[in-house]
């Protein structure tokens, strides 16, 4: 890892500059420059190389070198949101390439400042999950480090147990997660087991810092369209319209639509470029419309308010009414709690069992998963614990007792109807 | 600690936690057929127990899934059929499927059996092809076309014919400005190796012998692959005539006749004199049989060719007597009073699948 030099330093200069005149509100940003290597390493531990000792790390590691070796899957830009924001560069990669990284990356900077679902992360996180690690590997120390790993593993099954309404709560306080002062939302399973389960005290706070981890990272995966739109628009901008060297063009037509091209619909970069240039045209090339957008929406909304049935035509999502209706229909189904089951909390002081509920959305829960994530909550809580859902049609009890899991099923269900609660 | 140092250690732990698993399982994997015949590159999915995080998520269930505990099910089924079953049969166990090359089961393999590092022998060396995507060609596959030099032709070409239109800069490429990826061959030197497998395909070698004998084959093999980039694999059977065969010949033929275990070395001798001078090859020789000769005379004669002929060109000779039903035996008993103290011969005996990890341990064991 290194310093960029004087020449890639003059260029962020010229970039930002750019940048800044357009409108684009870019915070300080620090550049590192790195190998593949060192870029698959950095990645595997989602952009902070200081987290907490965890095979899963090494696991995604070996999954991005594999791919990387094989040429499925190559990363070439990967940006932090901290203040400053730390964003990395490639060696070996061409002038004109970081030209267009660091573009893509004055976009990204402005959407973790502005953006109203990335309010409650804490700017100092490089510091904050340092000392993250730091604390789990004293706890490991402490207790055995395979006491701690598996205490980990259990609670990273139930790290998707956390509310997106309840972020903003976090806002201005240090840390990401919302405070438990006045007891958790229903949505904050993580929260309500840190309040009520009969923990030891150096489970607590493991718990407690998983929970604030997951709480920083979740606006990434409820805003990965937009955020990646956003930067894909302004790096499209900034490059065709004054940054580009004659020379440059091809070179930089071709990695654009390398970025843009592939996986169809639900290729995040192209669908966010389209849905941003879709708003500008239908305001006449006017920007402060999508620098609105940027501010106030996720995935879900911005999808929902954007995707009219002109531009799935366009983009042949669909061409009779219908089609597009549907189309949209199941980009939002996907997007809703990015992606994730909505499981919300019934009942379960201290002392009672703890009672959970799938807002039924049309999917059924993957059932063998959900037994063991029910095991791990039992060992958690002790007490039983019992999961309502849906199976094959039929309103089922998951409980949990003792280590086993039993099933129970219950009258037969309606037809499901796909929209009831808890969208995102 | 450094990324680097945080990284390496995470890793270890993740394949502290595969191979942990695999070497509680290896004799299985090692004694059962279904990795026979794999090559080096190859990707083996190895399901692996707990390295998948559970969660609450959306998924498809099949029907009627079953009820109560998932036991630790699908342990040791290897082959890609097997895993996929397990996979459906068992809920409440969740099996990753770890991929991995068979050089990295190599790898664990002696790992688990403490196997050295196999020094090369001398200077002998060859040259290895690899085969590398780094030049441009006029010609290829579509697959291969490379977009960035193909329009950069065309705006050559327009600009210089005059028909490029800045206001409405389209390419529009001909098939002359068509470009496409191509290889070159890299050659480099590499150590080179032979092994040779010998085998008694007589009457009394019985299908389970020869099944030992692939096995143990199988993982010498994929062993010294990890250890040599280029390696030579022959193939000879003999009952009482000996003939060289090809791979799928060795492990299919039967014969059944008598046995002159000399006919197997003297063809050995002059195959290895032919084609692999000990100047330039690490040779490895390895022979299975049930130990039953034709008499006595002939084992001397054996034991003179071993001695004048192939041991001084050998990096070694392994002895690995296969027990059955009719052998007596007797072959080993001789050639260790014979050539014992030779550090160059290594004899074992393999009494069932059992006695395969332990054989070759002592064959690969020493490094040689």
């Amino acid at each position: 890892m290194a310093a960029p030099g004087q020449d890639l330093l003059d260029l962020q200069l010229a970039v930002e500059e750019r940048a800044r005149a357009a409108g684009l509100d870019v915070p300080e940003i620090v550049y590192e420059v790195v190998d593949h290597r060192q870029l698959n390493e950095i990645a595997a531990y989602g952009g902070f190389p200081v987290r907490y000792p965890h095979w899963r790390f090494g696991m995604e590691y070996d999954r991005l070198i594999k791919a990387h070796a094989y040429g499925l899957q190559r990363i070439y830009e990967l940006v932090v949101n901290t203040r400053p924001v730390v964003a990395y560069l490639l060696r070996q990669n061409a002038p004109v390439e970081q030209k267009l990284v660091m573009a893509h990356v004055c976009g990204h900077a402005d959407f973790f400042v502005h953006n109203a679902w990335f309010a409650h992360t804490d700017p100092n996180m490089m510091d904050v999950l340092a000392s993250h690690g730091a604390r789990i590997r004293a706890l490991a120390d402490e207790h055995g480090f395979e006491v701690v790993e598996d205490f980990i593993d259990r609670v990273l099954s139930i790290d998707n147990l956390v509310d997106p309404g309840a972020m903003a709560r976090a806002a201005g306080r240090p840390g990401n997660a919302p405070p438990l002062e006045r007891g958790a939302s229903e949505r904050d399973v993580m929260g309500h087991l840190l309040l009520h389960a009969p923990l030891d005290d150096w489970q607590h706070e493991v718990l407690a810092v998983l929970r604030d981890e997951a709480y920083y990272f979740l606006p990434q995966m409820l805003t990965k369209i937009m955020n990646e739109g956003w930067a894909s628009f302004w790096h499209s901008r900034l490059m065709t319209s004054s940054l580009l060297r004659d020379a440059e063009v091809v070179d930089y037509a071709d990695q654009h639509s390398g970025a843009m091209g592939g996986e169809g619909q639900m290729n995040p970069y192209k669908l966010g470029i389209e849905l941003f240039r879709s708003i500008e045209r239908a305001h006449g090339g006017e920007l402060r419309p999508l620098f609105d957008a940027r501010r106030i929406h996720n995935d879900l909304t911005f999808v929902d308010q954007v995707m009219d049935p002109d531009f799935c035509r366009r983009h042949h999502l669909g061409h009779t009414p219908e089609e597009c209706a549907a189309a949209k229909d199941g980009l939002l189904e996907q997007l809703t709690n990015g992606g994730q089951p909505v499981i919300r909390l019934l009942g379960g002081g201290a002392g009672d069992d703890l009672e959970l509920e799938h807002c039924w959305s049309g999917h059924e829960l993957k059932l063998d998963h959900a037994e063991q994530t029910l095991r791990h909550l039992g060992a958690f809580w002790v007490r039983p614990v019992r999961l309502h859902t849906r199976l094959e049609g039929r309103a089922v009890l998951l409980t949990c007792h003792d280590g086993l899991v039993s099933r129970e099923y219950g009258e037969m269900l309606d037809e499901p109807d796909a929209r009831t609660s808890g969208a995102a | 600690m450094t990324a680097e140092g945080r990284i390496a250690r995470d890793r270890r732990r993740f394949a502290d936690i595969v191979r942990g698993h695999i070497k509680k399982d290896l004799r299985q994997y090692v004694t059962g057929s279904e990795l026979i015949g794999r090559k080096g590159r190859q990707l083996v999915s190895i399901p692996v127990p707990r390295i998948e995080l559970p969660r609450l998520r959306h998924g498809k269930n099949g029907q009627g899934q079953g009820q109560g505990e998932g036991q630790p099910g699908g342990d040791g089924q290897a082959s890609e059929g097997q895993g996929n079953a397990a996979a459906g049969g068992e809920p409440g166990q969740h099996l990753l499927e770890v991929e991995l090359t068979l050089e990295e089961m190599a790898a664990i393999l002696g790992e688990e059996l403490e196997l050295p590092n196999i020094q090369p022998r001398g200077n002998a060396r060859m040259e290895v092809t690899s085969r590398r995507y780094t030049s441009v060609s006029r010609r290829g596959p579509r697959s291969l076309r490379h977009m960035r030099r193909t329009l950069k032709e065309s705006l050559k070409r327009q600009i210089s014919s005059g028909t490029y239109d800045p206001l409405d800069p389209r390419l529009v490429p001909t098939a002359d400005d068509l470009r496409y990826r191509a290889s070159k061959d890299v050659v480099r030197p590499d150590h080179a190796a032979m092994i040779l497998y010998m085998m008694d395909v007589s009457g009394s070698m019985g299908r389970e012998q020869k099944e030992i004998v692939r096995l143990v084959s199988f993982w010498i093999d994929t062993w010294l692959r990890s250890q040599y980039r280029s390696l030579e694999t022959r193939y000879m059977v003999h009952d009482a005539a000996a003939k060289e065969v090809d791979h799928d010949t060795f492990y299919r033929l039967r014969e059944s006749g008598g046995t002159k275990i000399s006919s197997a070395y003297a063809l050995a001798a002059e195959l290895v004199e032919a084609q692999f001078p000990p100047e330039e090859w690490n040779v490895y020789l390895f022979h299975f049989s049930d130990g039953d000769n034709w008499s006595g005379r002939d084992t001397e004669k054996c034991l003179g060719l071993l001695r004048d002929q192939l041991l001084p060109s050998a990096n070694m000779f392994c002895y690995g007597q296969v027990k059955s039903a009719y052998g007596s035996g007797q072959f080993m008993k001789d050639l260790s009073g014979a050539l014992g103290d030779d550090p160059r011969v290594i004899s074992c005996e393999i009494l069932d699948r059992d006695g395969i990890l332990p054989a070759i341990k002592t064959f690969l064991g020493k490094g040689l």
